[in-house]
């Protein structure tokens, strides 16, 4: 009398839970989802070959435009790639900023990734409250930089401009207010039973699947791999920090959710660090009149909010512009866990599947 | 029997209300009194916007005391340029050594306040202003030059956008 028939059908490109421009091919028997593929594409923009068309100089602006919402930690892989490209050293001074930097970001990073979460799963509170704290974030690169968003914050070589005055004082009262202010989250999320019944056991990613999908980031550590670059390969001046990488093993949405909660404590911990051991000096390092490269290719891999991001560059004997510029997204590569994640489960949880993995489709689809 | 209980007594939920609670009152008693001109969000329109001396706005063209135009056509902010939306053109003027932009057309709708032009042109003739309200109705209003209403030395005029303006 009924007939089982499975249905397809597609999740996106424009839904307000795919965080831009995603779209997912679905089969479902009932409720259940039996296939799940990722369709990506709508975002292309060709930043790679763009970026071989124009000086290195140039290309930064492009970097700022993949992952918007980590702009600047997406610069600073770029500006060091292609210091390690030219034999640059960076003074001091201009590690410890964009080290600091790189952190706020992070920040800002983790917090609209927690908004954006919890409003796809159905807290609307967090996503106002998180907002509020990355405004003064934006405040903070709109002083530094003087942009919001696409900050083009560093240049090859160091920084274009010191801090301005009083960017301390705004650290330090952001600094001041915001542990209350992860308390604050917390005390909604942590152990509301609406949330935990969306979160716990939701979408788990096992630490063996993770590593051999190549995912980083916060969801490989939520499996309980320790694995951070800032750790591992000390760039910037990480490697004069005193940081822990939190990691959780139960790999599933609420402990990926703990990981970055933890995450955001630490990052306020460098950020004081940073203030505290701030070095004088230049910001800018000499540089000759016009570049061009000495090594033929570097692969440079940083530790984004989202993950490892690596910007690959071949640089050209006589040539001013990148032979070939290929970034490694961490987005792009933690989506193709979402069929692991995704299928056999409802399709309520793809959604929080989909948060959980943070991605921005700009950097996706670069 | 703790799990039964806690089941049965929502203070999970009652704790995230508190919080809300909280922020309810603090903002209820303290809202709309003078001393407090915004708490988070700013009343734009009618509030003018805090802008950072830092800001990246649009592109404009300085002019020294003697009101000459200061830039000399050297070239350079047109050629670091991402987005190539700077054409100038180089002539020459009674009087004047240096050489002067005859055309210095600039399109707008494709810059993205980089300011990397004015960090290359190192004879300071070019800044970017801390003008933000840029829209406009018509492609056309988005090309500025040397001349006509919308130029590169006056700030572009601020759009009308709401109907009851009309
Ligand atoms: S701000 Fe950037 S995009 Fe705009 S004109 Fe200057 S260099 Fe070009
Ligand atoms: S860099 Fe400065 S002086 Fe040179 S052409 Fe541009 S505006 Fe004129």
């Amino acid at each position: 009398m009924f007939k089982n028939e499975e249905m397809e059908i597609n999740l996106g490109p424009q839904h307000p839970s795919t965080h831009g421009v995603l779209r997912v091919k679905l089969r479902l028997d009932g409720e259940t989802i039996t296939h799940c593929r990722p369709m990506i594409g709508y975002l292309h923009r060709g930043v790679e070959k763009i970026c071989e068309n124009q000086s290195f100089f140039q290309g930064q602006v492009w970097t700022d435009r993949m992952d918007y919402c980590s702009a600047v930690a997406n610069n600073l892989g770029w500006a060091e790639a292609n210091e390690k490209l030219f034999g640059i050293t960076v003074p001091r001074r201009a590690q410890y900023i964009r080290t600091m930097l790189n952190e706020f970001n992070r920040l800002a990073s983790h917090l609209i990734w927690l908004a954006t979460h919890a409003l796809d799963i159905g807290a609307m509170t967090v996503f106002l409250y998180a907002f509020r704290e990355r405004e003064d974030i934006l405040d903070m690169n709109e002083a530094f930089c003087g942009s919001r968003l696409t900050t083009t914050a560093f240049r090859i070589g160091g920084l274009r401009e010191d801090l301005p005055p009083g960017f301390e004082k705004m650290v330090q009262k952001f600094l001041a207010k915001f542990p209350s202010c992860l308390e604050e989250y917390e005390n909604l999320l942590s152990e509301n039973r609406i949330w935990k019944k969306r979160t716990v056991g939701v979408a788990r990613l096992g630490a063996e699947d993770a590593i051999a999908m190549g995912v980083t980031g916060p969801v490989l550590r939520a499996a309980g791999v320790p694995y951070d670059i800032r750790k591992a390969f000390p760039y910037a001046a990480y490697a004069e920090m005193d940081f822990e990488i939190p990691t959780r093993t139960e790999a599933d949405t609420y402990a990926r959710y703990l990981v970055r909660m933890d995450e955001m404590r630490q990052s306020a911990r460098i950020i004081q660090q940073c203030m505290d051991g701030m070095p004088e000096g230049p910001v800018m390092a000499k540089l000759p009149k016009i570049l061009k490269p000495e090594v033929n290719e570097v692969y440079h891999a940083t530790e984004a909010p989202k993950g490892e991001i690596g910007y690959y560059l071949v640089g050209e004997k006589g040539s001013s512009n990148p032979y070939r510029f290929h970034v490694r997204a961490p987005g792009f590569i933690n989506l193709q866990s979402l069929p692991k994640m995704a299928e056999g489960g409802l399709i309520a949880d793809i959604v929080a599947a989909i948060g959980t993995l943070d991605i921005v489709l700009g950097e996706i689809d670069r | 029997m703790h799990k039964i209980l806690r089941t049965l007594i929502p203070f999970d939920i009652a704790k995230g209300l508190s919080i809300t609670g909280r922020h309810f009152a603090k903002v209820f008693f303290t809202a709309n009194r003078r001393k407090v001109p915004f708490h988070i969000v700013s009343e734009y329109p009618e509030v003018v916007a805090r802008i950072q001396p830092r800001f990246r706005g649009r592109l404009t063209l300085l002019k020294d005391e003697q009101g000459e135009i200061k830039c000399v056509c050297c070239m350079a902010c047109e050629k670091i340029c991402p987005t190539q939306v700077i054409t100038i053109e180089k002539g020459k003027k009674e009087g004047r050594k240096m050489p002067f932009p005859v055309r210095y057309d600039f399109e707008m709708e494709r810059c993205i306040f980089c300011e990397f032009c004015v960090e290359s042109c190192g004879f300071d003739s070019i800044i970017l202003n801390h003008q933000f309200e840029l829209a406009a109705y018509n492609r056309e209003d988005f090309s500025l030059g040397l001349e006509g209403a919308e130029n590169m030395f006056e700030p572009s005029q601020v759009g009308k956008f709401s109907v009851a303006d009309d």
